[in-house]
């Protein structure tokens, strides 16, 4: 019978999973370990917390080995085992300057109030491949982990050693200003203070689309695929549609965030836990016609995990939205792009179901085609 | 089919685990989801927002019409699951596993035993009664689209009933081919109201909608609308009066398993280096074996 590949029933499927789980778990090398994932593939781990928009590091690694590494199926296992939960309540808002600093820096000025935090990056190392040897390397980093267990025990109240993610230092734990509170000190930003979006918008409880408030915007770009953000970015820059025009980064943090809950019982605020998250706030430079051309905007970008291209990438698309958004309320084309298109499952999802058979489909678009050519012969004298 | 419960922080706290601990969506998502039907159910053709859930299915492989299923599903329903009209492609056995799974429904392949049938891209060829409920996949709910892209504009567009441009499209269509070419999904007036994707069902399903005995709900997932056509509505293929709507047809198909030709049949091309012609056979596959009187059932 057709097409026999979409067809077989129950056992075919049941043996397709067999496949994928015995070539995944009965491997010769060593089982890759949860903890494995969580401690030496962070930023995979971090990614798949953002996309699925579940804070669980546990989760997110036992979801990226049971996706073999891919970080858009992961957030799918994610995502489905979040939609199987009742939501029981929703977080007081914190206050970002409450974070405990993990990493920051800031471009736009060379002593900004606060530290330039370097922490955790590979920003200014050389992208060389390191081809040592696999149980040399393996060697040695166990030796530097052991001397460093030994510098901590003897330096463990010593201020100021910022050298790894600042766990020996009280350094993140003191509040620091923003360089958008330097510039708002300088009148140089405009006053974008609203009230027209009070409540941030559940966009996993509603159906949002354009034109939507800044807050769903915002949730949509903090769940997106990275690599989709990344493009939509770059897209404005370099490509056909052009909205970017000349951001500077303000303030670009890797840092902890406290949650807190109303106490269902007693009203009170309890602290729940901490997420990690990457936050940057992005400065414009307004030189339209109808803008205010003496002063700056800013973009806000703010993702679970280290994740600094997803966050950057969002800072940018939020201010160019809000810049772009038309007089008459209708919503801008790069909205409905950010609202609509760069959803990891969405897009992704999509793109796989051109495998599922067509051929209903395609039977009627053949019919449709010897139409035209019928109408085309009998047109002809 | 189960009752529209509502259900209190109380109650979750007390029994986490109420109902099957296999749940794919926990009761509140049910209830929003029913919510969204009775919506469409009230305003025939429109396209009602609802906050869709991840499915464990990806997104654009039915997760609308799953949680349609899901949301009307109990353990005394029944349950049929087609994709191209055929209950043993691998996604409507997959959807089916899932279904039953979850729910407690039996599952059937017989349209008559069905209280609820899902399908991709068909409607059964058997007739389906006023008990029944047919809940559709939908990958592109909106059907104006391919004459505006801006979501808002396609709003008003909705709102004011200002179908012109799909009218133009059409016309356009005739004069640059001959014919309409527009294959599946053919749009179609709903209660003299609004427009709707018959998503893609082939053009021979569309008539089965009009003043159809049964409820029709669709379930577009990723993009988060359901829609409805309750049972008893007009549903008019939009087209002009000198220009007849116009069902899939090759003259002298006919079904080389069961020997329909009144059925949708669908093409097996030969092998290009074959002297064989084309073999037809129908895409409902239940119903093709009926035909044969085999009651054979197999998977």
């Amino acid at each position: 019978m057709g097409y026999a590949a979409a067809r077989g029933g129950r056992d075919a499927i049941t043996a397709a999973e067999q496949l994928v789980r015995d070539e995944r778990e009965s491997s010769s090398s060593p089982w890759l370990g949860i903890d494995q994932l969580i401690d030496r593939q962070r930023l995979a781990v971090d990614r798949v917390m953002g996309e699925g928009g579940l804070w669980d590091p546990h989760l997110a690694g036992r979801a990226l080995q049971q996706a073999e590494g891919d970080s858009i199926e992961a957030a799918h296992l994610l995502r489905s085992y979040r939609a199987t939960l009742p939501r029981f309540a929703y977080t007081e808002a914190t206050d970002v300057d409450d974070a405990r600093l993990l990493r920051r820096i800031v471009p736009a000025y060379r002593n900004p109030p606060g530290p330039q935090l370097l922490g955790r990056t590979t920003d200014y190392t050389g992208r060389l491949l390191d081809r040592a040897d696999d149980d040399d390397w393996r060697e040695s980093a166990e030796k530097r982990a052991a001397e460093r267990d030994v510098l901590r025990s003897d330096a463990a109240a010593q201020p100021g050693g910022a050298d790894d993610e600042a766990d020996d230092t009280k350094l993140g734990e003191r509040r620091f200003g923003r360089l958008l509170d330097v510039l708002r000190g300088l009148d140089l930003v405009v006053d974008r203070r609203r009230t027209d979006d009070p409540e941030p918008v559940d966009i996993t409880r509603t159906a949002t689309r354009p034109p939507a408030a800044r807050s769903a915007r915002l949730a949509v770009m903090a769940r997106a695929e990275t690599g989709a953000l990344v493009n939509l970015w770059y897209r404005n820059v370099l490509g056909p549609d052009g909205y970017i025009h000349e951001v500077t980064l303000g303030e670009v943090r890797h840092a902890e965030l406290p949650v807190r809950i109303t106490h269902p019982h007693t009203g009170g605020t309890v602290e729940i836990g901490s997420v990690r998250v990457t936050e940057v706030e992005a400065i414009e430079d307004l030189d339209g016609a109808d803008e205010d051309r003496e002063r700056f905007d800013v973009g806000y970008g703010l993702c679970f995990g280290h994740n600094e291209k997803k966050a950057i990438a969002m800072a940018n698309l939020d201010i160019a939205c809000e810049r772009d958004r038309p007089i008459d309320g209708r919503a801008s084309e790069l909205e409905q792009s950010i609202l609509m298109t760069t959803d990891g499952l969405d897009a992704s999802g999509f793109l796989e179901h051109l495998k599922l058979p067509h051929y209903v489909t395609f039977r009627s678009m053949v019919d449709r085609k010897l139409a035209v050519r019928a109408a085309a012969g009998s047109d002809e004298p | 089919m189960t009752a529209l419960d509502s259900v209190s922080l109380d109650d979750l706290l007390d029994a986490p685990s109420s109902g099957s601990s296999e749940d794919i969506l926990d009761e509140h998502a049910k209830k929003a989801l029913r919510g969204a039907i009775l919506t469409a159910v009230c305003v025939p053709g429109y396209q009602v927002p609802f906050g869709a859930r991840e499915m464990p299915v990806a997104r654009g492989w039915g997760s609308g019409g799953l949680q349609i299923t899901l949301a009307i599903t109990g353990d005394d329903d029944t349950v049929k699951v087609i994709d191209q009209g055929d209950d043993e492609g691998v996604n409507a056995v997959n959807l089916r596993r899932l279904i039953c799974s979850t729910t407690g429904a039996e599952e059937t392949t017989e349209v008559d035993e069905a209280t609820v049938i899902q399908t991709r891209h068909r409607i059964p060829e058997d007739p389906i009664g006023v008990e029944q409920t047919l809940g559709l996949q939908v990958p592109v709910p909106e059907p104006l689209r391919g004459v505006e892209r801006n979501m808002v504009e396609l709003a008003r567009m909705h709102a004011e009933a200002d179908y012109a441009r799909m009218w133009v499209s059409l016309y356009e269509d005739i004069v640059r081919n001959g014919v309409i070419t527009k294959s599946t999904g053919y749009p179609c007036l709903v209660g003299g109201r609004y427009v709707i994707a018959t998503t893609p069902i082939p053009r021979w399903d569309v008539p089965r909608l009009d003043h159809a005995p049964f409820l029709s709900l669709f379930g577009a997932g990723r993009e988060r609308r359901i829609y409805a056509v309750p049972p008893d509505t007009d549903v008019e293929p939009l087209t002009f009066e000198d220009v007849p709507f116009e069902v899939e047809h090759t003259d002298g198909a006919t079904c080389s398993t069961c020997g329909a030709t009144d059925a949708y049949l669908v093409e097996i091309p030969p092998l290009p280096t074959s002297a064989d012609i084309t073999r037809w056979v129908c895409s409902d596959a239940a119903w093709c074996r009926r035909q044969r009187g085999d009651e054979e059932v197999t998977s």
